[in-house]
């Protein structure tokens, strides 16, 4: 169990938009949805409705992608009070975006940018994680994003950067895998190293995905199933923190909902063997 | 220099490279980046990996920018990205998010402005390509819009033959009214229906965009039947509206055939309310209510229809 008294909610995927059929019609073998906040907050037609009609009959956390949280813009307050009404709808368990930052100067690339790792971003994040928390009245969840650059002026690895901020901020962690897989092979650190550092009793969330590799660099994909090697690390993660909340992500080529929902349980027994030895 | 670069400029550079619509190396080299890391010096900033330069790595992000935007766009803009093809869409999407890049937290909202800017734009039958945009991008404002729940029959029946002059027809938020002087319609039938996009073609048409049970529909209206619906979106009375859309129009619009497009309009799911506005003149003296001057309201929801009679 984490510190925050998070449930451990199962095995969830996220809710898409091309699975909304299926969902509606039948009662899918699932423990929770997770919803991409984005999608949500600024329409009243559909998918609304279906979030709607998911949120009653299953789990729901919401996972952002423009918070923001490392920009050097002003946090987008107007943003935060939809995020905010979105999660009392939906009864949201949690509310977990990235640590990067999407654009500045009032622009947004909808991307997640990476940061630099030093004592100076350190503080700005910190500072705005609190904020944030402020205005949620909740314990913020952040993600560690695939990177595929690092920044000179870093003077300490991701993982270290992360555990701080938890002390620092008070927020909790979203651990995806993959993307310590992905980051490791574009920057060529080990993995296994990242998952041993990360303080164990923060982490609310585990993600799981696909992704691409070109030889030259790895991107984070969601277009298929994971390989071994992150499975490996998950196991590995589940060792130390026990059953948590895990979520495979399937964002790119979706197959029918059963595929997406077969890929999932492979974790398990994953969790089952982490439960087992008493983690 | 840039070593020292703080995070705001760091994110200033980062982000300009990214956006830039030619190769890296050019993006690198071209203000504002190039003001804030001499091109020479990218390797001062980023690090190289044991596979890729630092300008290859930045490279990376450039490249899944441009991809996402046309992502983004072409799931409001199906048709005109089919109607361009490829490289005509790719042209497009690149000048457009030049000009209108998103600044908002949702990408639903990156398209707004593509209708005026395809206008100008150097793509091949701009006229059309608005009328083709105007019309996919009313879809989309319907297919988002805010749900209310629309006007009942009974509702409808509810008013007294003498209100109806004095009756006012709320329209529901998921509506838009489009008047076109192309068939870009039959390019979204086709394209819905897998078929091939048939030839350009100057027509006028009048479209209601309206969306019933969630799911989004397009129909063409008569011109005095769009423009009657236009007048009563304004906020106009029946009467009113009906004097403007003849007016206007010159068109015959006898009562019962308003009244039968009223009914078409409830059943599609048009309205959302129907406001009487207070009686005026001596009919009023006649009818003066206890709380004059005072708006009724009646909507799909509302439990108390014996009040409107």
């Amino acid at each position: 169990m984490n510190r925050f008294g998070l449930a451990d909610l199962g095995i969830g995927i996220g809710l898409r938009t091309t699975h909304f059929g299926e969902i509606l019609a039948g009662e899918p073998a699932v423990d929770w949805f997770e919803v991409l906040s984005e999608n949500f907050t600024d329409t009243g037609g559909r998918p609304l409705h279906v979030l709607d009609r998911v949120a009653e009959r299953y789990p729901v956390a919401l996972h952002g992608v423009s918070l923001s949280i490392g920009s050097t813009d002003p946090l987008d307050r107007a943003y935060l009070r939809k995020l905010k009404t979105l999660a009392g709808r939906t009864r949201a368990r949690w509310v977990s975006d990235h640590l990067c930052w999407t654009g500045v100067l009032g622009k947004n690339t909808h991307d997640l940018l990476p940061l630099p790792y030093d004592e100076a971003t350190l503080r700005h994040v910190a500072r705005r994680v609190k904020q944030v928390q402020d205005e949620l009245e909740r314990p913020l969840v952040l993600e560690n994003p695939s990177t595929y650059l690092a920044f000179a002026r870093s003077t300490m690895p991701e993982w270290e950067f992360l555990a701080r901020l938890c002390d620092d901020s008070g927020c909790g962690l979203l651990l995806d895998v993959n993307n310590i897989y992905v980051s490791g092979f574009n920057h060529g650190f080990d993995p296994r190293q990242y998952v041993d550092a990360i303080p164990a009793d923060r982490v609310v969330q585990v993600h799981l995905a696909g992704h691409t590799n070109h030889g030259t660099h790895i991107l984070d994909t969601h277009d298929g199933p994971a390989i071994e090697a992150v499975w490996d690390l998950y196991a590995r993660l589940c060792a130390r923190t026990g059953p948590v909340s895990t979520l495979f992500e399937w964002d790119a080529s979706i197959p029918p909902l059963a595929d997406v929902l077969a890929e999932a349980e492979k974790a398990r027994p994953l969790r089952s063997a982490a439960s087992a030895t008493g983690t | 220099m840039a070593p020292e670069l703080a995070l705001g400029g760091l994110q200033q550079w980062l982000q300009a490279v990214i956006v830039h619509p030619g190769a890296v190396e050019e993006a690198l080299a071209a203000r504002p980046a190039a003001s804030l890391v001499p091109p020479g010096r990218t390797d001062r900033v980023v690090l190289p990996s044991a596979r890729l330069t630092a300008p290859e790595r930045v490279g990376v992000y450039q490249g899944m920018y441009l991809a996402r935007m046309r992502e983004a766009l072409e799931s409001d803009y199906p048709g005109l990205a089919r109607f361009l093809g490829l490289a005509g869409w790719e042209r497009l999407v690149t000048a457009y998010v030049q000009s209108h890049p998103s600044r908002s937290h949702t990408l639903n909202v990156l398209g707004r402005h593509l209708p005026d800017f395809v206008r100008t734009a150097l793509v091949r039958r701009p006229a059309f390509c608005r009328d083709l945009a105007r019309l996919e991008w009313a879809v989309t404002e319907v297919f988002d819009a805010p749900e209310t729940p629309p006007l009942t029959e009974a509702a409808l029946a509810a008013v007294a033959p003498g209100d109806w002059e004095r009756a006012r027809l709320v329209p529901v938020a998921a509506l838009r009214l489009v008047v076109l002087e192309h068939d870009a319609g039959a390019h979204l039938d086709a394209l819905r229906e897998g078929r091939r996009r048939p030839p350009v073609r100057r027509r006028r048409s009048r479209v209601v965009v309206y969306r019933r049970n969630y799911a989004v529909f397009r129909r063409e209206q008569t011109a005095a039947a769009f423009a009657l619906l236009e007048e009563l979106g304004k906020g106009l009375t029946v009467g009113q509206a009906l004097a403007r859309a003849v007016g206007s129009h010159g068109a015959r619009l006898g009562a019962d055939e308003a009244f039968r497009l009223f009914h078409d309009w409830a059943a599609m799911g048009l309205f959302q309310a129907i406001e009487l506005a207070p009686p005026t003149g001596a009919r009023a003296r006649a009818r003066r209510s206890p709380t004059p001057g005072r708006r009724r309201r009646m909507s799909a929801v509302d439990q108390r229809p014996a009040e409107m009679r």
